[in-house]
């Protein structure tokens, strides 16, 4: 196979992939602009911020991120502690229990989140009844109950995190703080606990997103205290929308803000870094020039690109007004219903026409027989010739002029008495 | 006390000790062993008020499996044909986004995992943020996308290649489109992570020795991936079966997810028994099922999760 061909495959690959993965997300976020009150791209309306303002408005969203933001703190310390006491335990654990030991921990990541929910439910409602509380204790409470409920799974997340940077720790290091006099206590807060920082900052935040974005489990614990994602499913659930798309594109924002900052800081220590090893000890002394922030970080070039995108929009959207416009569409609505009532109008016209013209032909039909030589019976020959038109073409107006002087010409000239009586 | 733990305690520190070795057992044992005991144990009971519940009534019964089996008693049919065709299309669904998203992320790992450069961690970048997304959101996005009046439906009208708009909720397209999409991520990662280690000397001296590229992958690759590979297929396969969110929003109202008849039973019907009963079925299906397949495979327990 040809290796050039090879490569374009590739990228055309990857382009449907990376189509796939975030079309969804910017046809989503776009959704959230446009004024059609079904969240909709095609066809585009109007620029609107309406939506965001709706979404301000919306009590069970701003009570929703409450709750979210109350659990997401709790699990966040829960899980982290259980992460660390349980990758702590992993590497000193007695090797015959390590698999097993491991096996468990492990678990919950594979269970479906359904069944944590389940249990966790089923388990403190046991203990609560056999501790003889109410159903308002604080055992049954949903925070609670949510809280236990994610940090079952999230802790292994956690663990994992941790175990990781563990496995990296000297432990002479802690020994060395113990033989020179220091508490175990001591010297985990101040030898384990500053090395351990970084992955104790990454299992935070992931064990916070994980709560912030978990439905399969909260939706059997939550009780009283509905979530965000809750809140979410069950408005997607009855009827959607671009209020949600207008939170689906202010959480799309902030997650691309987070990440390329993140990047940007990353790959300006690797710049610095790289400098330092390159620079010689008077460069080093000097300041680090602002401008080399940017030198080489893609990162940072498109934050700053991305801040002043949202400065930017943010300004049009308290200047901007779009009542002209929606005006406009609604205007536009109002003409396109119009025209469509005038057709029908016209298409009810057009039928009742017809059916006149057949009663007419049935009641002239009738009388004719018995008086042949009437002048009405003769006029009325010419209603299926009209009749016929309207079959074959829609717009009759035009036909119907059109035939009446040749219908004429055609039979008048011999049936007409006048001529009769000339021919005499 | 055991050498094990006097020796723990001593490297520890009593107080750290403790404090260790009680967030490990409240964990294993009070947030993951317990309540899974809870809930088998109450699968076993019948359906009581609360006052009941420990009373003469309450004694081990089989009749919440017998209900998904054979439905309720002195039902017209033999069988609950309802329940079980929803359970066994749930499992085979799940086993065809599996397939589906190992095919679709191989490549993708792979050319992750081998290609060098600055580009790939745009590319990691763009494989996260979706990630970050709340679940109920990614979703509603697909869910803009193949509803009746959505874009996939405006196009294809549009340009003329169908007349009608087609149901892609009823037939279920737009499920399958979102379980795939929600777990793409823990495919990749795993497999990933196995092939960045793969020596690039072993691909090129397959190459040197002649053989085609879809040798190379079938005799090198995919050997040396194969816990990468097994591990993102078992989460994929265990997530997709357990989802929620995805059939509540994109399945079409006559299919329904086995999960969702779980979540009917706790919160409609109010038979938690016979929830709990559903929800051990199929965990102890998907575990069983998982654990033939890496059986059938070749594939070590130990390798998965690493």
């Amino acid at each position: 196979m040809n290796m050039s061909f090879l490569r374009l495959s590739i990228w055309v690959y990857l382009a449907i992939f990376f189509a796939y993965l975030l079309g969804p997300l910017v046809i989503m976020s776009v959704t959230a602009f446009n004024s059609s009150a079904f969240p909709r791209m095609t066809p585009w309306e109007c620029l609107t911020f309406q939506w965001f303002a709706e979404l301000f408005q919306d009590q069970r969203i701003l009570n929703g991120i409450k709750n979210s933001l109350i659990i997401g703190a709790g699990t966040v310390v829960l899980s982290v502690a259980m992460g660390l006491a349980g990758a702590l335990m992993l590497t000193q654990v007695w090797p015959k229990l390590r698999a097993t030991y491991y096996t468990i921990i492990i678990a919950p990541i594979l269970i479906p989140g359904v069944v944590l929910g389940i249990s966790t439910l089923v388990f403190w409602d046991r203990i609560n009844r056999m501790l003889g509380l109410g159903a308002d204790s604080v055992l049954s409470n949903g925070i609670f109950l949510t809280v236990i409920g994610q940090s079952t799974f999230i802790a292994s997340y956690c663990m994992l995190v941790l175990v990781a940077r563990l496995q990296r720790y000297d432990i002479a290091l802690t020994e060395a703080a113990l033989d020179l006099g220091a508490t175990h206590a001591q010297a985990f807060r101040k030898i384990l606990l500053p090395f351990m920082r970084p992955a104790i900052a990454s299992a935070a935040v992931l064990a916070f997103l994980a709560s912030f974005e978990n439905y399969n489990t909260t939706t059997f614990t939550f009780g009283e205290y509905p979530t965000l994602t809750i809140e979410l499913a069950q408005k997607v659930r009855y009827g959607i929308t671009p209020a949600i798309s207008a939170l689906a594109f202010i959480i799309v924002a902030l997650t691309v803000f987070f990440a390329l900052l993140n990047e940007a800081k990353l790959k300006r220590q690797e710049l610095v870094a790289a400098a330092r090893q390159k620079a010689t000890v008077e460069e080093l002394a000097g300041k680090v020039r602002l401008p080399s922030f940017f030198a080489g970080n893609m990162a940072a070039v498109l934050l700053v690109v991305f801040a002043v995108a949202t400065i930017t929009v943010v300004g049009t959207a308290t200047a901007y007004n779009p009542q002209q416009c929606i005006a406009n569409v609604k205007e536009q609505k109002r003409l396109e219903a119009e025209q469509r009532i005038q057709e029908l109008r016209k298409q009810r016209e057009e039928q009742r026409k017809q059916r006149e013209a057949q009663e007419a032909e049935q009641g002239a039909a009738q009388p004719a027989t018995p008086r042949p030589s009437n002048n009405s019976g003769f006029g009325n020959v010419f209603a299926p010739n009209s009749l016929g038109n309207d079959g074959n073409e829609s717009d009759d107006a035009t036909p119907e002029t059109d035939d009446a002087p040749a219908g004429n010409g055609g039979f008048g000239g011999v049936f007409d008495p006048n001529s009769l009586q000339g021919g005499d | 006390m055991p050498g094990f733990l006097k020796e723990f305690f001593n490297r520890n520190g009593t107080g750290m000790g403790l404090t260790i070795l009680l967030l490990v057992l409240f964990w294993t044992i009070g947030l993951i062993i317990l309540p899974q005991l809870s809930m088998l144990d109450f699968s076993f009971r019948p359906n009581l008020p609360p006052p009941e519940i420990g009373g003469p009534k309450d004694v081990y019964t089989l009749e919440n499996y017998q209900y998904l089996v054979y439905g309720p008693e002195g039902g017209s049919q033999d069988y609950n044909s309802v329940d079980l065709r929803v359970f066994f299309r749930t499992l085979i669904a799940a086993v065809c986004v599996t397939i589906f998203n190992l095919i679709l992320c191989y490549p993708i790992a792979y050319y992750l995992g081998q290609s060098k450069g600055n580009h790939i961690r745009i590319f990691a970048m763009m494989l996260i943020i979706p990630y970050w997304i709340n679940e109920i959101l990614r979703a509603f996005a697909l869910r803009i996308i193949f509803g009746e009046t959505g874009v996939l439906n405006t196009i294809f009208v549009g340009l003329g290649i169908w007349d009608t708009p087609f149901d892609f909720i009823r037939n279920d397209i737009a499920l399958y489109a979102g379980l795939g999409y929600a777990y793409i991520l823990l495919m990749i990662f795993p497999i990933y992570n196995v092939i960045e280690s793969l020596d690039h000397n072993q691909i090129e001296a397959a190459r040197d020795l002649g053989a085609p590229w879809w040798r190379i992958h079938w005799r090198v690759v995919i050997p040396y991936a194969k816990p990468g590979i097994s591990s993102g297929c078992t989460m994929v396969f265990m997530l997709s079966a357990g989802a929620l969110a995805a059939p509540q929003i994109l399945g079409g109202p006559s299919s329904l997810w086995f999960t969702q008849l779980i979540y009917q039973q706790f919160n409609d019907n109010n038979d938690w028994p016979q929830g709990a009963a559903y929800a051990i079925v199929l965990l102890v299906t998907c575990i069983l099922f998982v654990l033939a397949m890496m059986r059938l495979f070749k594939v070590n327990m130990g390798d998965i999760g690493k």
